[in-house]
């Protein structure tokens, strides 16, 4: 098993010690190897919190979460029972900003840090980091630049560059495409994928874009005010009625072939999962 | 009410990030600029408020000349969101933070508990206004930096990517917000990565490698695949559909027209 939150409870605690209920009573069974989920809700439902735990970086106030086998409550961790570095060189978390995750002077150290950390030597972490910064879309040149002078969306690739390097057993996204340029966003989707499909490693992401979630999540996940209220197939999901209650929407092309169907009587012969697919249908009925 | 003329700018020398640009925007216009990752968007939006000293070129807002003596005058009336609210938090509460622009601004402070109160409402965020910005989700953040600004009553508004980090449903809120205020007379500027939101303004300014490659009617704009390719843009969804029926040599009147209407997303 992969990773399984029990019964699961975690509040943030406040300056003056009042608590905010992030996380409440989750049971979550993730594989490890083989799922690209999609983890999804409306702003402030728990995600980035769920996401926290997976790596321990977040330990549950009650209830535990078994990562690759280490047991880590509270009460293991307050007896540093639990060794953090395996976890987290298994389970490699891409933050929401990237301003957290880089600190270090050069892009190249950032990229490298990670890599070493987990016993990579000097010459392959940076033969590593040579690679990867061209699989995010940027070139060689960035490497010598300092993180801090660059733009959203160059920190941004750097970031996910740091955590692809560290060839993580278990990759967890939060929001990797969000400031991303379009063509940005569908190349770098298409790397997560490949990733899953070639290696089977799973894939864990966090969006809004729903069209993502519609296009290569095998199982959605979906918060709400700390509970997990739906975890299951993205295209059933999308066939409720009631999505709009969580602050989702439909995918573009759902919508497009609903208006088609409705305003123009076109009978297509199934609901379209990819754009390639709508093309293909409306071809054929067409010509 | 925004004139840009020359503008040049370089982080380091020698590296020109901005070439020579040249813009103007009209009072109660709603403009967006569009490209790649590093084109130049965030960087001319910080060198319209003074945050940035341009190498060559000026700004000239409402008939001030952008200088150190007008910048003052100017952030009065220019509010911007920017890229990362993280940068943009200043108070220890969610509603200290609101409170710091428009004590900038010497409002009453009848007057500026009434906005607080209003704007946070406007956000979702009434509940949390005694929260610490920095404790908060990446959504809840954009929706405090937002508020902070639109309380402040601006003659202009800069969105740098303001919403990328919100639900659907909380995007659409905000959206529908800057197209009432634009109703009202209020000029907007968006900068964002997308489409769906950039066919809603008048109009499409695309950088590319810090300089102007299009400038146009947004709906023009928009259906310019070429152009759009180049800076790392795409065709919204139904609009990459025509090209391909038409390419496909597939003609059905009804279709096109639909196809066209709801990228156009009235
Ligand atoms: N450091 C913190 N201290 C106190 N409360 C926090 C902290 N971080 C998050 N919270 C609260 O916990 C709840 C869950 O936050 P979380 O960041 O997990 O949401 P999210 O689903 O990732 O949202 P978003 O889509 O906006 O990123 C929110 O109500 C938030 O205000
Ligand atoms: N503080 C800085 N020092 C040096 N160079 C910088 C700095 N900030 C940005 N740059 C560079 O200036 C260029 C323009 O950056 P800018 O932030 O304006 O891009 P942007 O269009 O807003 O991109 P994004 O879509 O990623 O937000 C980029 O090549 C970037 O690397
Ligand atoms: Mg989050
Ligand atoms: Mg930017």
């Amino acid at each position: 098993m992969g990773i399984k939150f029990e019964q699961v409870n975690f509040a943030y605690q406040g300056p003056d010690g009042q608590k905010y209920l992030a996380l409440a009573n989750i049971n979550l069974p993730i594989h490890e190897t083989g799922e690209f989920i999609a983890l999804i809700g409306e702003t402030g439902s728990g995600k980035t919190t769920l996401v926290q735990h997976m790596n321990a970086l977040l330990v549950p106030d009650t209830g535990s979460v078994t990562i690759l086998g280490v047991k880590v409550t509270k009460e293991a961790v307050r007896k540093k029972q639990i060794k953090l570095n395996p976890i987290r060189k298994k389970v490699g978390l891409v933050f929401q900003f990237p301003e957290y995750q880089l600190f270090e002077e050069t892009v190249l150290k950032d990229i490298i840090f990670g890599p070493k950390n987990f016993g990579i030597s000097d010459a392959e972490a940076t033969a590593r980091a040579h690679d990867i910064i061209k699989v995010v879309g940027l070139d060689e040149s960035y490497l010598s630049r300092s993180p801090f002078n660059l733009s959203g969306g160059e920190k941004k690739r750097v970031s996910i560059a740091g955590i692809l390097a560290m060839e993580p057993d278990i990759l967890i996204l939060d929001e990797p495409t969000s400031g991303l340029d379009p063509m940005g966003r569908d190349e770098l989707l298409t790397v997560f994928n490949r990733i899953h499909t070639t290696l089977n490693k799973t894939i864990i992401l966090i969006t809004h874009d729903m069209n993502t979630v519609y296009r290569y999540a095998k199982r959605a996940l979906v918060m709400r005010s700390g509970y997990l209220v739906y975890d299951g197939d993205p295209r059933a999901l999308f066939s409720r009625n009631n999505i709009d209650n969580w602050n989702l929407e439909t995918p573009d092309i759902l919508s497009l072939q609903q208006a088609i169907t409705a305003e123009l009587g076109l009978k297509l012969p199934h609901i379209a999962h990819t754009e390639e697919d709508l093309l293909a249908m409306l071809e054929a009925v067409l010509s | 009410m925004i004139e840009i003329r020359n503008l040049s700018f370089e982080y380091q020398t020698g590296k020109p990030v901005l070439h020579d640009i040249n813009l103007s925007i009209e009072k109660g216009e709603w403009l967006t600029i569009l490209g790649h990752n590093g084109s130049g968007k965030s960087t001319l939006s910080k060198l319209i408020v003074g945050l940035l000293k341009p190498k060559t070129g000026s700004v000239v807002v409402d008939g001030l000349t952008l200088s150190h003596e007008t910048v003052h005058a100017i952030r009065r009336k220019v509010g911007i969101v920017f890229q990362n609210p993280d940068n943009q938090f200043v108070g220890v509460t969610v509603r200290d933070d609101i409170a710091f622009g428009l004590e900038n601004l010497q409002v009453p402070r009848d007057d500026m508990i009434e906005r607080i109160e209003r704007f946070a409402q406007k956000v979702g965020m009434t509940e949390f206004l005694n929260k610490e910005p920095h404790a908060l989700s990446g959504g809840q953040k954009q929706r405090v930096a937002i508020a902070g600004i639109l309380a402040m009553d601006t003659d202009v508004i800069i969105f740098d990517e303001a919403t990328a980090m919100l639900d659907p449903k909380g995007r659409r809120m905000i959206v529908d917000y800057m197209r009432q205020l634009n109703r009202e007379g209020v000029t907007i500027l968006t900068i964002t990565h997308d489409m769906k939101e950039a066919v809603l303004s008048d109009r499409i300014v695309i950088l590319k490698e810090g300089k102007i490659l299009l400038d146009g009617e947004a709906s023009a704009v928009l259906n310019n695949r070429a152009m759009l390719e180049q800076s790392n843009l795409e065709l919204l969804l139904p609009l990459r559909i025509r090209h391909a029926l038409t390419e496909r040599g597939v003609r059905h009147p009804g279709l096109e027209a639909l196809l066209w209407a709801s990228s156009l997303n009235k």
